[in-house]
């Protein structure tokens, strides 16, 4: 694919991911920090059902051979425990996640022009120091491990049972607390604090006064 | 239920919908979705202009070029193409920082938010690039792939993210 056409199906593809990433509201930092606090799962509703989704996309891909070869990333051990965790340090003083930071800023908010550039320092301070890194870090992997590799078996029979047992866990998750509950006043996932609650509450309950 | 003027949609919906866009990225590139990368590839580019060496290091000479590079810059960049006409068809575009900043760290001051903005996307891209990933690459597409490295760095984003929110205060 030539540079131009792959720049034009990203920039369609992106404008696709952004509108859905804003209506699904997942870029709200108040949406992320709520799910790292665990008081808000939309994060985690839009996340297991994107996986879902694609879950079942792949294995029929895999299927009728539309999609032949997956791509998946090789296991680093180390890396990857000590890098998603920096990751989810930044996600959490972020209140975004590398593609919602772009988000946010398109949707508006000021502080996100500040984190992109964070983003983007932390990326080539990596690039900078990922020589030194790669000794103690970044070698030694054992492959590109994935799960029905480890257990003998072809991937769409898998990806499909476990497609099913994520969508079985959200319909008992909005069984449990349905998603419009956590989703605030102006839709950024802010709720009012417990103590307004039980205040309006109790207003609520006593007789009005003449 | 689903307008173009909706504030929000389903999470249910609009997440599978994001999980089709593996589809495309697939088909025409051969490669997962992901986003992290493209900081490497867009900060570099800014670097060559200073440091022309930078084309010689390894791990940044090979995110310099290429369509599938330069398909991800296009990906990230549409992102905010993208949320900017859903906020306005929907009416919420946004300004200030979040209030949920105030309440999470006990302080209105703009200049905090600023510093913690910064600091918390130099980690966040740090750790992702360190992980090869983010939530994009491993999540989405990782676990859709049943990758093992995908399930461990996701499940070391949510201890590392979980962690930190808990030394903030309560958001609600």
């Amino acid at each position: 694919m030539s540079i131009i056409a792959a720049i034009g199906l990203g920039l369609v593809m992106g404008i696709a991911f952004g509108f859905l990433l804003e209506k699904s509201r997942v870029f709200e930092p108040g949406v992320i920090v709520g799910q790292m606090q665990m008081r808000n799962f939309i994060m985690l509703r839009i996340f297991l059902a994107a996986v879902a989704s694609g879950l079942v996309v792949l294995a029929l891909g895999q299927l009728t051979g539309i999609i032949p070869k997956l791509d998946p990333k090789a296991t680093l051990y180390g890396a990857q425990l000590l890098g998603g965790f920096l990751a989810g340090v930044g996600i959490t003083l972020a209140g975004a996640c590398p593609g919602t930071i772009l988000c946010q800023v398109g949707a508006g908010y000021r502080d996100a022009i500040v984190t992109l550039v964070g983003g983007l320092a932390g990326a080539l301070t990596f690039a900078y120091l990922e020589p030194t890194l790669r000794p103690i870090l970044l070698t030694g992997s054992p492959g590109k491990l994935t799960l029905h590799g480890l257990l003998g078996l072809p991937f769409w029979p898998l990806a499909l049972v476990f497609a099913a047992v994520l969508i079985v866990a959200l319909y008992a998750m909005e069984r449990w607390r349905p998603w419009r509950t956590e989703l605030g006043e102006n839709a950024d996932g802010v709720l009012p604090p417990a103590e307004r609650v039980e205040e309006k509450a109790k207003t609520a309950a006593a007789p009005a006064r003449v | 239920m689903f307008g173009l003027k909706e504030k929000a949609w389903s999470p249910y919906l609009a997440g599978a919908l994001i999980g089709l866009l593996q589809v495309p990225a697939f088909i025409f590139l051969g490669t997962a979705l992901g986003a992290s990368s493209s900081y490497v590839t867009v900060s570099a580019s800014l670097a060559e202009f200073v440091d022309p060496g930078i084309r010689a290091l390894s791990y940044a000479g090979k995110y310099l070029d290429g369509a599938k590079n330069w398909w991800q810059v296009a990906l990230v960049g549409g992102i905010a193409i993208g949320a900017f006409i859903s906020a306005t068809l929907s009416g919420t575009r946004r300004s200030a920082p979040s209030p949920v900043w105030a309440r999470a760290l006990g302080t209105k001051s703009t200049a905090a938010r600023f510093a913690l903005a910064f600091l918390g996307g130099f980690i966040l891209l740090f750790g992702a690039r360190l992980a090869d990933g983010c939530t994009s690459g491993h999540g989405i597409s990782g676990i859709a792939q049943l990758a093992v490295s995908g399930f461990i760095a996701v499940g070391a984003m949510f201890a590392g993210g979980i962690a930190t929110a808990m030394l903030l205060k309560p958001v609600r």
